[in-house]
């Protein structure tokens, strides 16, 4: 049997960093609080039996955020060999507060102190024996970031796990110690030994998910009475009067670490603060350097850089050269076709959009890890809430500007559920990279290249977002009251080279990942459908089976203005990735190699479109379902049912907003009235209900009061 | 007096946290307890930046309310 490694600690203690230094695998390195949801553990560097397990970032073991459940999950009832409990020491007792919690669960702890070059800054000093003393358990000083003695922190916790030896609560009050040792007496028969502090408190501070099993109602009913009497001595509640006994030892703890109390002067952070989140420059600052992540990532040099991996790398570059191999070997005709046409064509326009996201992604890590995203989720705040959302919503859409799958993934930041599940539904109304093709598709075929076209796609995406917050919240799915914002704002610094590039590379992985499985079979699957009819005889795209699909589903979107099945496939093929809709306009109007805004048939373009049909489709693409991988997304981090949800409610949404476009388009021209425009302005009438219809929720309570009665 | 009337640069002693749940839970685990000093950092729109201990925290008007200072 191995040895299991926990790593405990704060969120932006520089848990994550330690954990990359021990394990070297690389993961995601940010300033922004609760960043690893998930799991994750390696082997110890050097120890293959050994495995470190990384926990996410929590202030306490309550039982009150998805962190910390998972986190107290794991230590009581998987019980790992040692924590290794990382502290910030420039933030020592609120870090210390969790270490008291730490030290009641009957495993042995080994305190890393993280950041002393921060306290050395500052002019302070810790006291490492005297801190080790009055914790009773071992006090390695480390630094994640540079990884100084990371190794020996882990060793020292290997020997701590190897002594078996479980690390000794800290005391509190008379008064309260007598209370647990009551409460310990009567839980003591039903757990081991070593948890029988750590179920004491527990059941003190009624936590409803600590529950031990052999406990009798007898007993449970004895517990509540010595509860009660406590909190009747104290005046106060029984969880308050345990949070406040762990501030007061969190104190000593500090102190004997010859750490005085918070010193409260402004640091040059908050100075920046005093103007970054101020009422005059707050907002322009936002905007100025929102405009310049633009302008460089999607403008300049990221679309540079795309532009030379479309044109250059998969157009004279790879195609060529995989094409004379396939004719080398004497390929089948078919096979050729598959792999130019359907693999290196789809996948390629794919990978194609990754040096500009790549650029973004940077542009964003250097935001995130310098401490100025969690400034920006304040600022939005207030604005957010008016429509349902929370601050926090603003950085997965940030993300989504480059591609909804990140962006999604991003979500998980959001404690609130329903605040994380609105954010993953509305995020991919922002146009994706993978959108722009299509907005430029339009704008150049139908409105001259008009520079309000893309523009007003943003500005569709922001104004779906903020119907789309206010129609839900009330309805009786999205409910309530958004959660309140608490949020810990780290100190601004400039990120290491490192951790921005592991930062951008975890969240462009993610999007290789989508182009190597869900595109690369996507791209096979609709190549089939369009090299191929029903009797499996290889036809023009016109013919074959898509063309099919496209002439059953054409009629669905005739309301829209654009019943051409040509039109309809190319939608379809927006599912598989958005870019895909360029392409398969180019193949369906008998181009085999079209530009990445398909100058080359804006003329047949302009034909089979009208300025409001075009401008409806482009809105529906916008707005409709997202690309698979982006579903696959939604559906990782919500679940199967929100995913139907999501989609369905994005895909209503998308038709009712491209109908009206069309519809009102048609008439400003025509002065026509048809059945269409009637439908148009019911849905208009029933959108605009929806808007400002009361809330759902006190009428729910009235119902339920009735019921009472 | 509610947090949420301080100023920028004002300090004060937490008496008290109002209200009986999560949120309430969720405060005193970053350390808003009674006894405990906080000073104001920034202001925008009754949201707060606020220094307690060595820490920076940012809380909505809502949240602020609740925390009552001397």
């Amino acid at each position: 049997m191995g040895i299991q490694i926990a790593l405990a600690g704060n969120p932006n203690c520089g848990k994550t960093t330690l954990f990359n230094a021990l394990t070297g695998s690389s993961q995601h390195v940010g300033n922004w609080p609760g960043v690893t949801v998930e799991k994750k553990e390696g082997r110890l560097r050097g120890h293959a039996d050994v495995t470190v397990q990384d926990l996410p970032g929590v202030y306490s073991l309550s039982p009150y955020t998805l962190e910390e459940v998972v986190a107290r999950d794991y230590l009581v009832g998987e019980k790992p060999d040692a924590i290794l409990n990382i502290v910030d020491a420039s933030n020592l007792e609120r870090n210390l507060y969790l270490t008291t919690q730490l030290l009641e669960l009957g495993v042995p702890v080994v305190v890393a102190l993280n950041m002393m070059d921060v306290v050395r800054k500052q002019g302070g000093v810790i006291d490492v024996a005297g801190l080790s003393r009055a914790l009773g358990c071992p006090v390695v000083e480390i630094s994640a970031l540079r990884g100084e003695h990371c190794v020996q922190a882990a060793e020292e916790a290997i020997r701590a796990a190897q002594a078996g030896q479980a690390a000794k609560p800290q005391r509190f009050d008379d008064a309260l110690e007598d209370t647990l040792g009551q409460i310990e007496a009567l839980v003591s028969p039903c757990c081991p030994p070593a948890q029988a502090r750590w179920y004491a408190v527990k059941y003190f501070e009624r936590d409803s998910r600590a529950k031990l099993d052999g406990l009798t109602d007898a007993v449970q009913a004895k517990i509540e009475a010595v509860i009660v009497s406590a909190e009747d001595a104290a005046d106060d509640d029984a969880e308050s009067l345990v949070t406040n006994a762990r501030y007061v030892r969190a104190a000593v703890l500090a102190r004997a670490a010859g750490r005085p109390a918070g010193q409260h002067r402004l640091t040059v952070s908050d100075r920046i603060d005093r103007i970054v989140t101020s009422r005059v420059f707050g907002f322009p600052i936002f905007a100025a350097i929102m405009f310049l992540v633009y302008y460089i990532s999607i403008s300049t040099v990221g679309t540079m850089m795309t532009d030379w991996v479309n044109d250059v790398l998969f157009g004279e570059l790879i195609p060529p050269a995989v094409e004379g191999f396939l004719v080398s070997v004497g390929c089948a005709d078919w096979l050729q076709s598959l792999v130019l046409d359907g693999v290196i064509g789809g996948v390629g326009a794919v990978l194609g959009f990754l040096p500009q996201m790549m650029v973004l992604f940077l542009l964003l890590a250097f935001l995130e890890d310098c401490g100025y995203m969690v400034r920006i989720a304040f600022l939005m705040d207030r604005l957010f809430r008016r429509f349902g959302l929370s601050g926090k919503s603003f950085i997965p859409m940030l993300i989504g500007m480059g591609c909804g799958v990140p962006g999604i993934m991003a979500t998980r930041t959001i404690e609130n559920e329903r605040d994380r599940r609105m954010t993953a539904i509305t995020t991919t109304f922002i146009p994706c990279g993978a959108k722009l093709p299509i907005i430029a598709l339009i704008a150049g075929a139908l409105f001259d290249g008009a520079w309000w076209v893309s523009p007003s796609a943003y500005f569709v995406g922001v104004a779906a977002i903020i119907c789309t917050g206010i129609i839900l919240k009330k309805t009786a799915l999205f409910a309530g009251d958004p959660a309140p914002f608490v949020m810990e704002l780290p100190p601004y610094h400039l990120p290491t080279v490192k951790s921005l590039l592991i930062h951008m590379w975890e969240r462009a992985a993610a999007f290789v990942k989508k182009a190597g499985t869900v595109i690369f079979l996507a791209c096979a699957a609709i190549w089939f459908l369009q090299s191929f009819n029903f009797r499996l005889e290889m036809v023009n795209a016109g013919e074959s089976m898509l063309a099919a699909i496209g002439g059953v589903l054409a009629p669905v979107f005739a309301p829209l203005g654009w019943g051409d099945w040509r039109a309809a496939v190319a939608a379809l093929t927006g599912l598989v990735a958005k870019e895909n809709v360029v392409g398969t306009f180019g193949v369906l109007f008998g181009f085999a190699e079209v530009a990445e805004d398909g100058a080359e048939f804006w003329g047949t373009m302009a034909q089979v479109f009208t300025a409001a049909s075009a401008y409806s489709y482009l809105i529906f693409n916008l707005l409709c379902a997202p690309c698979f991988a982006a579903i696959g997304a939604v559906r990782r981090e919500l679940g199967g049912k929100w995913t139907l949800i999501a989609v369905g409610y994005q895909c209503l949404f998308a038709y009712a907003v491209a109908l009206c476009i069309y519809q009102y388009g048609t008439f400003a021209v025509t002065r026509a009235f048809t059945p269409g425009l009637a439908a148009a302005l019911v849905v208009t009438a029933a959108f605009v209900w929806l808007l400002v219809r009361p809330a759902k929720r006190p009428e729910r309570k009235l119902q339920r009061a009735a019921a009472a009665e | 007096m509610p947090l949420s009337f301080a100023q920028p640069g004002q300090t004060g002693v937490i008496r008290r946290i109002t209200g009986r749940d999560e949120a309430r839970r969720h405060l005193e685990n970053l350390g808003f307890v009674a006894g405990e000093q906080v000073t104001v950092i920034s202001e925008l729109n009754g949201s707060l930046i606020l220094q307690l201990r060595d820490g920076r925290v940012a809380l909505d008007r809502a949240l602020a309310a609740r925390i009552l200072v001397a």
